[in-house]
């Protein structure tokens, strides 16, 4: 069974209700269909009701598969807002918040941050920037996070690792160049963010061209500074370095690099790279050479999941990403 | 609201979302107050919680001092 294969039976076992605010889309319709035709979600389309309706019925869709909410419907949209500024972790006041929920996409973060759903699906119309700002005014980062980033899942034919052929690796997409505590909170995203998709006991490798000193130099000591941190804020977690790559994922080479006991060396599962510069070179690489699917990006380090979705991409990868997103707020609520 | 008080405004809520003092028209965002996307994100939202105006964070982001923020502002109101 493939990684993907588990994240779908898993997702089965407890549908969660996703927002489309694209619903318009044709594409993201499509995948929201099939995903919740499937069993994998509940999807609930926002945006103009009787617009998205009428394309339901035009493009042969069942409607029962669907839960429309109208954003012209004052009543509903009252008590999203009620339920929003009463709380103490939201910044926008009522009459702000009403302003930006002529959006469909502020509208469906909304209803997440109230819990009437439980991730917002977006970002083929809308571009990356737009996802992340009203994740960011909406949804709010998570209490002790300094910053946004991503993780990606790397299913690598060949790979024998700690997982099997699969690696997680971040920050391959987001955050350029991370200051030490952005880089520890990075790492501590990446923790959780593959403890509620995967189930795995995380263990995180600070990697970079040092293996426990064995280079010096204001690059390496952002890593090793970075690492104080992510430790002193995570203890339980088990996020280690300063390692090169091979002796964070290599048993043999670990077994020589690393002289001291370590949980992490020689089998890590997730790699945090220092900058974006590694991180994107890094996927790429592994993408040409080493001939992996990525899965991902996965945003992580708002208070719940915030998805974005690659705007070329098909039906049947955003379905996925669909998918993969509501695990992930499924996971949170453990 | 007069351009003096929208100036003494935009100053109150910088130093907040900031928490430093010693704002200025000439505070450059960048240089003086180095701050994350997180605090202009709780800018923009108080300025729009207290004057009202819509604002994108985009153009925010790109404003180089608080004189520049008071401009964008006063445009939208």
């Amino acid at each position: 069974m493939s990684v993907l294969d588990k994240i779908f039976e898993k997702a089965k076992q407890n549908p969660q209700k996703v927002a489309f605010p694209e619903a318009m889309n044709e594409k993201m319709m499509q995948a929201a269909y099939e995903a919740g035709k499937d069993g994998y979600i509940i999807p609930i389309l926002v945006g103009n009701g009787a617009e998205i309706k009428a394309a339901a019925e035009e493009r042969g869709y069942d409607a029962s598969v669907f839960t429309i909410v109208d954003i012209n419907e004052e009543e509903y949209k009252n008590k999203v807002i009620a339920a929003f500024v009463a709380r103490e972790d939201t910044r926008l006041k009522e009459k702000a918040l009403g302003r930006r929920m002529q959006d469909p996409l502020y509208y469906a973060m909304a209803m997440q941050k109230v819990g009437e759903v439980d991730v917002t699906f977006a970002g083929i119309d809308y571009t990356t920037g737009d996802v992340l700002l009203a994740g960011q005014m909406i949804i709010g980062l998570k209490e002790g996070i300094s910053t946004i980033s991503s993780i990606g899942l790397c299913d690598i034919p060949g790979y024998e690792g700690s997982e099997g052929s699969l690696l997680a690796v971040g920050d391959s997409g987001v955050c350029t160049n991370p200051n030490p505590e952005q880089l520890a909170d990075i790492a501590i995203s990446a923790c959780e963010t593959v403890q509620g998709l995967l189930d795995w006991e995380p263990r995180c490798a600070m990697v970079c061209y040092s293996t426990l000193g064995s280079g010096q130099g204001e690059l390496i000591d952002k890593v090793k500074e970075a690492l104080r941190i992510a430790q002193e804020k995570r203890p339980d977690l088990n996020i280690d370095g300063e390692f090169q790559l091979d002796a964070a994922i290599s048993p043999a080479v670990a077994a020589k690099k690393v002289k001291r006991e370590s949980k992490v060396a020689g089998k890590a599962n997730i790699l945090i790279w220092p900058d974006l510069n590694v991180g994107n070179i890094a996927v790429k690489l592994i993408q040409q050479f080493g001939h992996a699917n990525a899965y991902g990006p996965m945003l992580q380090g708002f208070s719940s999941i915030v998805c974005d979705c690659s705007r070329g991409a098909p039906v049947s990868e955003i379905k996925g990403n669909i998918v993969i997103s509501a695990v992930r707020a499924a996971g949170l609520k453990n | 609201m007069d351009r003096k008080e929208l100036e003494e405004k935009i100053i109150e809520l910088v130093s907040v979302a900031y928490k430093t003092d010693n704002v200025t028209l000439e505070t450059s965002f960048k240089n003086d107050l180095k701050g994350a996307s997180v605090q202009m994100v709780a800018l923009v939202s108080e300025i729009e919680n207290e004057l009202d105006a819509t604002i994108m964070l985009a153009d925010a982001s790109a404003c180089s001092t608080v004189a520049d923020l008071v401009d964008l502002v006063e445009d939208e109101l």
